[in-house]
């Protein structure tokens, strides 16, 4: 089977940096090719890479609570770059405050992301998840 | 760009000034004498380092949470929520990631969404957008004194207005707020604005007014070897002090075993105080902060609690003169205001209750403290040898030499070569050098202690270690134990 490109990055103003290298890690071990642009990461940087490593999904990053504001419109980005219906992933901390995460990931979701996770989630169920959505 | 460590003269300080000030409109009610007037009348108990002293004198540990909202009256009504409620003996004000990053107009954007959805869509104060007069209305509305907390390479605007907005304390250095904040800033470049913060500083105590600074200790917060965030402690320490700061606090973060952080906050105040001295610095003073667990929280609260309560216990049993307490709500992010005066007050209880026992004199903590010193002194003269006698000069070729190197840094100036695992018993260690000047005799203490936990995991001593550890607290453990393993 085709290894599948993975994008990983922490998006905006971000700098944690600790899960971004875990990630990383864990996602080459479980079989990808990943390209991590690390931390304070555009939505321009994330489609560049996407698009010089016809990557198979972006996985976005976003901790420190201004998840709301920095992933805005980088679906839009995604299709007017030609990346149609790139699987977009997103997971951290994403909004300031303990929310009800119902409500956080509606609003991820009419943003376009294809999965919105909560904080906790574990390393296992986005690997699955990537498969799933990577596979031809 | 050529740095040295060595005060900056008044022409070349005034004449950066004239630029900075100008950054963004809030500069231009900057006015250093009118500052000085208002910061001479703010009383002496709502002075940071008035407080701070005190607490070195009576042994006391003060409790000080982390609190910043985007809108200012919301954020007054925060802090004021967190000094009678929560009991706090000091107060923050966090300020927002997009002002940390002199994004200003995204941190307006952040303040005009903020009003919009009636919730706080920033991290934390916008400061610099507000200028000195609504800063004023939060220090003056305060009982208690009150400090700017941030992770801001660049914070020379930032100090300005934060000062003569009657703040009376400043957190960063030019390392810590560098190498665990920034992606892409060089560490001359950070040096060099944080020896204008400390210059100002320094202006300020030349025309009387004391303004207490505090270097980041924890940096990355995550397994980080006390002897690398004590030498980045006493390297800015000294450098502050060159600059004409006279008030000085050192600070650790919480790695979790009793024994290495007491004995870690007792080494941290002595290099310190040896350092300046040996200066000539003998007339600033030093406290010390202890940060509450930095990493990864559990997710149930009742169990936070637990870990934010070892992290007040260690600090008051270690004398640390304040702890920085987290709150339940940390799995999560940006707590509410409940939650915040909840983990204040669950610290507050031990500040107070443990406050005539000490583990201090401990043999193990004093043979710990002997490791962590010889450490230090190991990459403390590297540091100087590399920078001929300057340290400025001498960190900046460490960070390239990889003689400082922070594990987990985003920051492309980091080598990245040095990784730490817990021992058996929890304490941080060093898995592989990378490129830190430890000692033969040192580097063998680490491989033993490693070997030790390798041998009870039946595993290889590896990175996996390394992620365990990083999960092992959220879930419940101190050591990252692999499957089947307790």
């Amino acid at each position: 089977m085709e290894t599948k490109t993975i994008i990983t990055g922490v998006i905006g103003a971000d700098a944690h940096a600790v899960g971004n290298k875990i990630i990383a890690f864990a996602l080459e071990d479980a079989g990808f090719k990943v390209v991590n642009l690390g931390v304070m990461v555009s939505q321009e940087e994330y489609i560049d890479a996407a698009l010089e490593t016809n990557a198979d999904a972006i996985v976005v990053s976003s901790l420190y609570g201004h998840g709301e504001i920095d992933c805005n419109g980088l679906r839009q980005k995604c299709e007017e770059a030609g990346l149609k219906n790139i699987p977009l992933l997103v997971g951290g901390n994403l909004v300031v405050g303990k929310q009800d995460f119902a409500e956080v990931e509606k609003r991820f979701m009419e943003m376009g992301f294809t999965k919105a996770y909560p904080p906790g989630t574990s390393l296992e169920t986005t690997i699955a998840d990537l498969k799933a959505f990577t596979e031809n | 760009m050529e740095i040295k460590n060595q005060k900056l003269s008044n022409d070349d300080f005034f004449a950066e000034r004239k630029e900075v000030l100008q950054q963004w409109p809030t500069g231009k009610d900057v006015d250093f004498d009118e500052a000085v007037a208002y910061q001479k009348s703010i009383p002496a108990k709502k002075r940071f380092g008035v407080k701070l002293e005190q607490a070195v004198k009576d042994g006391t540990t003060l409790i000080q949470p982390r609190a910043g909202v985007a809108l200012y009256k919301e954020h007054i009504e925060l802090l004021k929520y967190l000094e009678d409620e929560g009991e706090a003996d000091l107060l923050p004000t966090t300020i927002d990631s997009y002002t940390r990053l002199n994004r200003y107009k995204e941190a307006q954007v952040g303040i005009d969404k903020s009003f919009e959805t009636g919730r706080s869509m920033l991290n934390g104060f916008p400061a610099l957008n507000y200028g000195v007069h609504i800063c004023r209305e939060v220090t003056s509305a305060l009982k208690s004194p009150v400090q700017v907390r941030h992770g801001t390479p660049d914070a020379r605007l930032l100090t300005e207005i934060s000062i003569a907005g009657g703040f009376t304390s400043y957190e960063g250095g030019g390392i810590s707020y560098n190498i665990p904040y920034s992606k892409n800033f060089s560490i001359e470049h950070t040096i060099a604005h944080w020896q204008y913060t400390d210059r100002l500083i320094g202006l300020y105590e030349e025309a009387g007014v004391s303004i207490n600074r505090e270097p980041f200790g924890p940096l990355t917060g995550t397994l980080v070897p006390p002897c690398i965030s004590n030498a980045v402690a006493v390297i800015e320490a000294v450098l502050a002090a060159t600059q004409g700061v006279k008030d000085v606090t050192v600070g650790y973060g919480q790695c979790g075993n009793l024994i290495q952080d007491v004995a870690a906050i007792r080494s941290l105040e002595s290099m310190t105080r040896k350092y300046l001295d040996q200066f000539s610095f003998t007339d600033v003073r030093i406290s010390t902060v202890f940060h509450q667990w930095m990493g990864g929280f559990p997710q149930d609260e009742s169990k936070s609690f637990g870990v934010i309560s070892w992290g007040a216990a260690a600090a008051v049993l270690a004398k640390a003169t304040k702890v920085i307490v987290k709150t339940p709500h940390e799995a999560v992010g940006i707590p509410t205001k409940e939650a915040n005066a909840a983990g204040l007050k669950a610290s507050k209880q031990l500040a107070s209750m443990l406050q005539q026992q000490s583990f201090c004199d401990m043999p193990a903590v004093i043979a710990e403290a002997e490791i962590i010193m010889a450490e230090m002194t190991c990459i403390l003269n590297k540091v100087e040898e590399l920078g001929k006698g300057d340290w400025a000069k001498g960190t900046v070729l460490a960070f390239e030499a990889g003689v400082l190197d922070i594990p987990f840094a985003p920051s492309k100036y980091n080598a990245g070569k040095m990784m730490p695992a817990r021992d058996n018993n929890g304490a941080i260690r060093i898995l592989s050098c990378g490129n830190i000047p430890l000692s033969n005799e040192l580097v063998l203490f680490h491989k033993q202690k490693l070997d030790e936990r390798a041998a009870y995991e039946n595993r290889a001593v590896s990175f996996q270690m390394v992620v365990d550890d990083v999960y092992a607290i959220g879930k419940g453990f101190l050591v990252g134990r692999p499957n089947g393993v307790k």
